[in-house]
């Protein structure tokens, strides 16, 4: 089981290290030597200094090298475009509040999709299955920035009941971790009810009814465990799309996430900080693929044995 | 008296085609200590046969319409699902077909025993898996301690048989009903399951019911058995009987079709085959079902009237218009002794 | 094509070779099985006649319209819905139901032609992997993983910002290289799996040659998960553009996509929602209706998974 883990793990770094060589080339392309702009008035004295300073002067393959210890180190460099701010400091502040929206959606997701599909699925071909089904259809097709506005108007803007930006009280993050769970909590709904249909067609199932166990037992251990092993690979690509759904939510609701100051930064040509954020996402998801891997080594033993 | 007494047993399935009578009049009884072989084709009923007694038919499209399952008393068909499941596994256990699918993947040998031993008793998690080490030592599983932690894909396909065996007689059940039991298995592991059915059906006193399309199974385990086709009995005596004098000529054909290497049936010539295929079982016409295949129907007491099931002899049932000892230039036959 | 004698004879023999029990795919049954199928769906049918009406409407509606467009008057801005404009009408005066339809063109021209560059890279790639197995495969799905690990609309934005400018063309390029890669996945799998697959080697045993093999066997099962992963890959792309362009990365106004819709109309939404649900909404529908088509047509074409 541990070595499983390890050899996962041990997998991760060579993805990594290709991940920030990829975008480290995209970058490049985008302005070259991003000093050399003449929008930033910056004398050319003190311009050769901070080249030498970011190994500018260095060929590109050793700029890369330092770039990776840097990661290493956590040390992702100063922002380009606001002077004295290191991109450390901006992921310190703005981080923390888009991970927390993420989590909140994620839980919503599965706190409500899981329970959904499961009802679907044991009342299989009635109208709570139709009606569940059709339900998460429909919401997983609207996009986010529209359940958003909707939940806006309706909850926040008619019945006052929530406020409709910031990220501060409680009630505050109602709202945007529900409008990104929405197509997440759909999806989860569709894929468990999926999963527990076949999983209640299979041959175990019937032998543990014949040994008599209760129901509850039945569907609570030998159904469940089995039917969210799919679910949990789907669960992966997932977290990809949180991420990305965040930058939209945190726009409408104008949360000070990282997802608004993407966009600024690309804009702006605040090449390090946008490396810095790139890379910083991408090891969230990879990390994310790993637990997933994970988890699902533990549910299913056969894939402990088989190579990786 | 009898251990379990199906009385007209009719299972219909409900679906969009039409409705399928899957079991359409089965009458059988299962004697304390004795072995009841239930033989047929591919979709006469008898899987459906025994998950009608166990209450395992897939309530939805599936429904027991009439009939009785006697059991101690009590009739299986009436109970709710809450007191089916307490005679489940620990008065009438099961096993399936398909080793490799019948068990959890996801789950230890080990604890698919144990949790069963612990549904019916009141033991401590120890004690059920001193039980379950000793079952799977009974039931001839090498380092049995060691093999509890394991999951099901490190079994081979007998072992794991065996292994359904032992969840089986985990809480000493008085019937186990066996459908298919070597079906899915080479030939040399199903004479060694077999034998392992054999000596722990004696040790442990119990009935059973053994499910199979192989005349050579039922010739070795049964000591009475009963011929399906169509969702209906068509034969009943004892194995000897059975054997030595068929009656209904599907079982003569069944027989016939058996390769036999030396004594009185020894036959020059090809195997016989049964022409023909098992009618529809959506609406099935009034007469016998045999009747297209059979080559001595013709008279209007085949192609008019369905034959009910008679009893020809002293426990030999038939349910045929034309059995063998009453069709003309027949030789009467030896009587068995019982 | 007549049919020569070593057709029969081929077709027999690998019939043959697999008993009843193989199911070799003749060619003229499959799609006339699958059509019967898939009429049979009544949501189905239902997604499918809704997409086409989309089509038509934003390809019929802006030829036929009394209005321009993007013709600003002012004296007719924030209008409810009427029977002149059914949509009503945005702050600019310009009718909303001409420019849905516009913006329609737009969103769904992009959509189809990120999806046939995601098919293109997607098929490219994933059949060279899957047909030559081995080393390459190996290599080549290890790169795949890594590639995985850079977040969807990040890379996205990068692209577009490599690229400099946001129009049409440089959407679709953004959008199908950052989403091509489950496309490859798929595809690469499907040749894996074919490759192996009985009756592709039963055709073999009996000499078939290379390309009857790829004709005859290979292609028409590709083809009905190509035509899948259209359905599927068109809402995503449809729904990334309307991302990307309520980000305020996408298409420069006055051309407006759905998304540039949306994202004009979020300035508005509290006295005028409209203006932001109706792009949102059209986005939706088309989403959902290609969700069901795609729902559709995987049963129509693996009879095998069928609903209990």
């Amino acid at each position: 089981m541990l070595k499983f883990i390890v050899r996962r793990i041990f997998w991760t770094i060579p993805v990594l290290l290709v991940v920030i060589f990829l975008t480290f080339i995209m970058m490049r392309q985008i302005e070259g030597n991003p000093f050399r702009q003449t929008e930033r008035n910056v004398p050319e004295s003190i311009q050769r200094n901070l080249e030498r300073k970011f190994h500018l002067d260095r060929p590109w393959f050793v700029q890369y090298l330092y770039y990776v210890k840097g990661v290493a180190t956590f040390d992702l460099g100063p922002s380009l475009v606001i002077r004295g701010r290191d991109v450390n400091d901006i992921v310190k502040e703005h981080f923390p509040k888009s991970v927390e929206l993420g989590i909140y959606a994620f839980l919503f997701a599965i706190v409500v999709g899981v329970p959904l599909g499961m009802l679907a699925a044991l009342r299989h071909n009635t109208a709570v299955d139709y009606g569940a089904m059709f339900f998460s259809n429909v919401f997983h097709a609207v996009p986010s920035f529209l359940v958003a506005t909707l939940l806006i108007y309706f909850v926040a803007l008619e019945a006052g009941a929530l406020p409709t930006s910031g990220w501060t009280t409680w009630q505050s993050k109602i709202l945007p971790s529900i409008a990104l769970g929405f197509a997440p909590m759909a999806l989860f709904a569709r894929l468990v009810r999926g999963s527990m249909l076949e999983t209640l067609q299979q041959d175990y199932v019937r032998t543990a009814r014949a040994k008599g166990l209760r129901y509850r037992r039945v569907v609570g251990l030998h159904v469940l465990r089995n039917s969210l092993i799919p679910v949990i690979t789907a669960a992966g690509p997932l977290l990809g799309f949180i991420i990305t759904g965040s930058f939209v939510i945190e726009l409408i609701f104008n949360i000070p996430g990282i997802g608004q100051y993407y966009v600024t930064a690309v804009s702006s040509r605040d090449y390090s900080v946008v490396m810095g954020l790139t890379v910083l996402l991408a090891s969230i998801v990879i990390f994310a693929n790993l637990l997933v891997d994970i988890l699902y080594g533990i549910l299913d033993p056969r894939t402990r044995d088989a190579r990786t | 008296m009898a251990l379990l007494e199906v009385d007209d047993l009719r299972t219909h399935f409900f679906t969009r085609e039409g409705t399928v009578r899957a079991v359409d009049g089965v009458s059988f009884a299962v004697e304390k200590g004795k072995t009841l072989g239930i033989v047929g084709e591919s979709g006469c009923g008898k899987s459906v046969t025994a998950l009608s007694i166990m209450g395992l038919i897939p309530k939805p499209p599936a429904k027991i319409v009439s009939g009785s399952v006697m059991y101690e008393g009590s009739d299986l068909t009436k109970l709710s699902e809450r007191e089916l499941e307490d005679v489940r596994g620990r008065e009438i256990a099961m096993i399936f077909q398909d080793p490799m699918t019948s068990l959890n993947p996801t789950l230890t040998v080990g604890t698919q025993i144990t949790e069963t031993i612990r549904r019916h008793y009141d033991v401590s998690q120890k004690q059920a898996n001193k039980k379950a080490a000793e079952l799977l030592e009974k039931v001839r599983i090498p380092r049995a301690a060691e093999r509890l932690l394991d999951y099901p894909h490190r079994f081979s396909g007998g072992m794991r048989q065996r292994v359904m065996i032992a969840i089986a007689l985990s809480c000493d059940p008085k019937l186990l009903i066996a459908d298919e039991p070597t079906t899915a298995l080479d030939v040399t592991v199903q004479a060694s399951v077999l034998d392992l059915l054999d000596d722990l059906r004696h040790e442990y006193d119990m009935s059973m019911i053994i499910i199979t399309h192989d005349m050579g199974v039922v010739a070795e385990a049964a000591d009475d058995i009963i011929v399906m086709y169509a969702g209906q009995v068509v034969e009943r005596a004892s194995t000897l009987d059975l054997f030595d004098n068929p009656e209904h000529p599907y079982t003569e054909a069944l027989l016939g079709a058996l390769p036999q290497i030396e004594g009185a049936n020894v036959r020059d010539g090809r195997l016989t085959a049964i022409p023909g295929r098992p009618p529809d079982l959506i609406d099935p016409p009034a007469a016998c079902r045999f009747g297209p295949r059979c080559r001595y129907a013709g008279s209007d007491d085949c192609t008019k009237h369905e034959p009910q099931l008679r009893e020809i002899r002293s426990g030999h049932w038939v349910r045929s218009a034309h059995p063998a000892s009453e069709r003309a230039g027949s030789r009467k036959p030896q009587e068995v002794g019982s | 094509m007549a049919t020569t004698p070593t057709d029969i004879r081929e077709e027999g023999l690998v019939e043959a070779a697999l008993g009843v029990s193989g199911t070799p795919i003749r060619q003229s049954n499959l799609w006339k099985d699958a059509w019967r199928r898939y009429i049979r769906n009544r949501g189905a049918v239902v997604a499918g006649a809704g997409f086409i009406l989309i089509l038509l409407y934003c390809l019929i509606w802006p030829i036929i319209s009394p209005y321009d467009p993007n013709a600003v008057d002012y004296s007719q801005a924030k209008l409810d819905p009427s029977l002149e404009h059914p949509f009503g009408t945005d702050k600019f005066g310009r009718d909303l139901f001409t420019r849905t339809a516009v913006g329609g063109r737009v969103s769904i021209l992009i959509g189809f032609g990120a999806t046939l560059a995601i098919l293109l890279i997607g098929v490219v790639y994933g059949s060279l992997s899957g047909f030559v197995g081995g080393r390459l495969d190996n290599g080549m799905m290890r790169f795949l993983d890594a590639l995985y690990g850079l977040p969807y609309l990040p890379f996205a934005i990068i692209t577009l910002a490599i690229i400099g400018r946001t129009d049409m063309w440089t959407m679709m390029i953004a959008l199908s290289i950052a989403s091509w890669f489950t496309t490859a996945r798929i595809v690469r799998g499907q040749v894996m799996s074919l490759k192996e697959n009985d009756y592709v080697r039963a055709a073999k045993a009996v000499g078939a040659r290379w390309y009857r093999v790829l004709g005859r066997h290979l292609l028409p099962n590709t083809l009905g998960i190509l035509i899948i992963a259209i359905f599927l890959e068109l809402p995503a792309v449809i729904l990334g553009e309307a991302f990307l362009s309520f980000i305020g990365l996408g298409i420069s106004p006055p051309d407006a996509s759905w998304g540039a819709m949306a994202q004009e109309g979020r300035g508005t939404y509290r006295t005028h929602p409209i203006e932001i649900i109706v792009p949102s909404v059209a986005i939706a529908s088309l989403v959902l209706c290609a969700n069901f088509i795609a729902d559709g047509l995987r049963d129509a074409l693996d009879p095998r998974t069928r609903e209990s």
